[in-house]
């Protein structure tokens, strides 16, 4: 595959601006267009998946204030693996099993990378949220399922979305490994690109990357500001919930004590 | 006693009773004058049996067998120090928390035999911290129960709107959100929320705790005139004594470990403290704080050192020697003139000719014996006229407040016209 073919060898003088506006570079199978494509759809994949596996498993646990320890430890253990090790051990097993070079290894390495972060924002995020007002939800005869989906889950769900979009660009940014473990995707031009000594090809596939990183956090912006609905979207992450920090005072409102004290007399 | 009939007609409506059986005459309690049989009225609306609780992990009950009767459509305050289990009973009531052993009934039901959900939805419930749900607008959260309930939409607009103008909230509001509003609007609308399906029983857990003392007072007076309308039965937790003395009719303090030290009205917990436990908690200054409780008129009525003002001067003198008194007041028709010193009465002057110095202290009889003190004490005299929208109705001395605070405010006195 690519590791054989490898990328269009390019003149080492060629400029970062004349190999993006030569369309050959664009198009093709080994263009940006088609590596843009593959990089895209793995990260969707990776992050899909990772929110399936970690945000339902989070959100229940989180709310029945189960295993708290035990998350934290797997978080941190899976926080601590080494992406690209993880690929590379899995490569050779992939091969073995009649799967190839990809995309599973990659995949699975990524998954490992992402749930854990939004495993632990998840859990955090449904365990602060405001006692009173999943107390009061309680209190009024909502059902366990009802706190959760409709008191806990809203109001966690901004941090829920900052936790994803954070594991997203983190996929993104991690995900040119692919390319090092006979992959394509974006990451083949920083691979090419030192291969062949061609600081043009390096730059270019680190810049498209980087784009495409921020890209992402944009596009998840948008997506959440779509998905939440305008009572969740106006709270700030900071003050879930909390009452007015001003106390109205109308001073006018205060009863006086009764009684008068009309004239002065002057009784003894 | 025979069932009433008639609807919330009171004493009019009981049906005649043959001479037999008339004699002596059985006076009707305040509460007895509703529509409801008398079979009702005995059992309770909450009643707690050997109720105890004890947390798993701990060696202590947070709550020791407790026994309390709340009788249906009164305010009962939970009330005593850190770890005395008052929010852990009211909890037990709804099961937030289930008993480790005893009995709770609600209107005779068991509440262990009732789904929690279910049981929640028919039982109001007010917490401290509000606990309005941010991400709704104040309309929605009003209308949380009654949704949870499958009411129809025009429905629950409907009482949303009613509760909005209960409670006191501008219906400009409904459609704001709980972080728009002040901490003391915010408490309405839990309030509101909490009356939303009209449940017989409301439980608060310390509902006015967050707010500042100004709106408390005012959030106080407001739940006591909903009481006066509405006549809920209701349990509050409370850890200010004043509070529970000002909106309670009985006040059950908890001593740690949840035991029952004593359950009486606010007067009779002021005035006899079971324990040296309760004497302690009310605190030294129980008889100021009774003072905030009575009224001018539960006091006995007297009349004072007071002549009609074309009485003569000798009955005059005759009266205010029997009051010990340097002044002798005059009245006429009901309205009290001024008071008159005791060496302007010589005998042969007419009192109406005599000059009269206005009194300096007046109060109503709604006054609490409180603001009386306070007023006979500013005005540097010893004898307060209480004045019932301009009719004069008697006298109030220091002596009598004083004399009042060593008998029982809670017995009716009777009231010269």
């Amino acid at each position: 595959m690519s590791l054989v073919l490898g990328q269009r060898a390019i003149p080492r003088d060629t400029t970062l601006w004349e190999w993006f506006t030569d369309p050959v570079t664009w198009t093709g199978s080994g263009g940006i267009l088609v590596s843009l494509g593959d990089t895209v759809a793995l990260c969707a994949a990776v992050i899909v998946a990772s929110a399936i596996l970690a945000v339902p498993v989070s959100a229940y646990l989180a709310h029945r204030r189960l295993a708290q320890v035990t998350s934290a430890w797997l978080v941190n253990i899976g926080r601590a693996l080494p992406t690209f090790a993880v690929a590379a051990l899995l490569v050779p097993i992939s091969l073995r099993g009649g799967y190839g070079f990809e995309p599973w290894p990659i995949f699975i390495a990524l998954t490992l990378l992402t749930v854990p972060p939004m495993f632990l924002s998840t859990y955090v995020a449904v365990k602060e949220v405001d006692e009173a007002a999943v107390n009061a939800a309680r209190a009024m005869g909502f059902t366990e399922r009802a706190v959760l989906l409709s008191v806990e889950l809203p109001l966690a769900s901004t941090v829920i979305f900052t936790g994803l979009r954070v594991a997203a660009v983190q996929v993104v940014a991690t995900e040119p490994i692919r390319a090092f473990l006979g992959g394509d995707g974006l990451g083949r031009y920083i691979r090419d690109g030192i291969g062949q000594n061609n600081a043009t090809l390096t730059v270019g596939g680190t810049f498209l990357i980087a784009a495409l990183a921020g890209l992402t956090g944009i596009t998840l912006t948008a997506i959440e500001r779509l998905a939440k609905p305008y009572g969740v979207r106006r709270l700030r992450a900071d003050r879930s919930s909390r009452p007015g920090e001003t106390d109205e005072v109308d001073v006018t409102d205060v009863a006086e004590p009764a009684g008068s004290h009309a004239a002065a007399g002057r009784l003894r | 006693m025979l069932p009433v009939s008639g609807a919330g007609t009171g004493v009019a409506a009981r049906p005649p009773i043959p001479a037999c059986l008339s004699s002596p005459p059985v006076p009707l309690l305040p509460h007895e004058t509703g529509t409801v049989i008398d079979q009702d009225l005995k059992t309770p609306a909450i009643r707690l049996r050997g109720v105890r609780k004890r947390f798993p992990g701990t060696t202590e009950d947070a709550v020791a067998a407790l026994d309390l009767d709340v009788e249906r459509g009164s305010i009962v305050a939970l009330i005593g120090p850190s770890g005395c289990g008052k929010t852990t009973t009211l909890r037990m009531i709804n099961r937030l928390i289930e008993p480790t052993a005893g009995r709770i009934e609600i209107e005779g039901d068991d509440v262990s035999n009732q789904p929690p959900v279910e049981l929640r939805r028919g039982i109001g419930y007010v917490i401290q911290q509000v606990g309005l749900f941010p991400h709704r607008t104040i309309a929605a959260n009003i209308a949380t129960v009654p949704r949870s309930l499958g009411w129809d939409r025009s429905r629950v607009q409907e009482r949303v709107r009613e509760l909005a103008g209960v409670v006191g909230i501008d219906a400009q509001m409904l459609d704001r959100y709980p972080d728009e509003l002040s901490g003391g609007q915010q408490q309405r609308v839990g309030v509101a929320r909490a009356l939303a399906a009209d449940p017989p029983v409301l439980l608060m857990d310390e509902p006015f705790g967050a707010v500042d003392p100004i709106v408390r007072g005012r959030l106080q007076d407001e739940l006591l005139e909903l009481q006066n309308r509405l006549h809920k039965t209701i349990v509050l937790v409370t850890h200010d004594l004043d509070e529970a003395i000002k909106v309670a009719d009985q006040v059950a303090l908890l001593n740690v470990g949840g035991i029952l030290e004593q359950y009486a009205t606010p007067d009779e917990l002021l005035r006899a403290p079971a324990s040296e436990f309760v004497e302690r908690f009310v605190g030294e200054d129980r008889s100021m704080r009774r003072l905030a409780l009575a009224t001018v008129g539960d006091l006995p009525f007297e009349a004072g050192p007071v002549v009609d003002v074309d009485a003569d001067v000798t009955t005059g003198l005759a009266v205010i020697d029997d009051h010990r008194s340097d002044w002798l007041g005059l009245v006429e028709d009901e309205t009290f003139l001024g008071w008159v010193p005791r060496e302007q009465l010589v005998v042969g002057t007419e009192l109406r000719q005599i000059e009269r110095f206005l009194p300096a202290a007046q109060v109503a009889p709604s006054s609490t014996l409180r603001s009386a003190l306070e007023i006979i004490m500013t005005s540097r005299t010893s004898v307060a006229v209480v004045n019932d929208a301009g009719r004069f109705r008697g006298t109030v001395t220091l002596e009598r407040i004083r004399a009042g605070l060593a008998g029982d405010l809670d017995a009716p006195t009777e009231h010269a016209a």
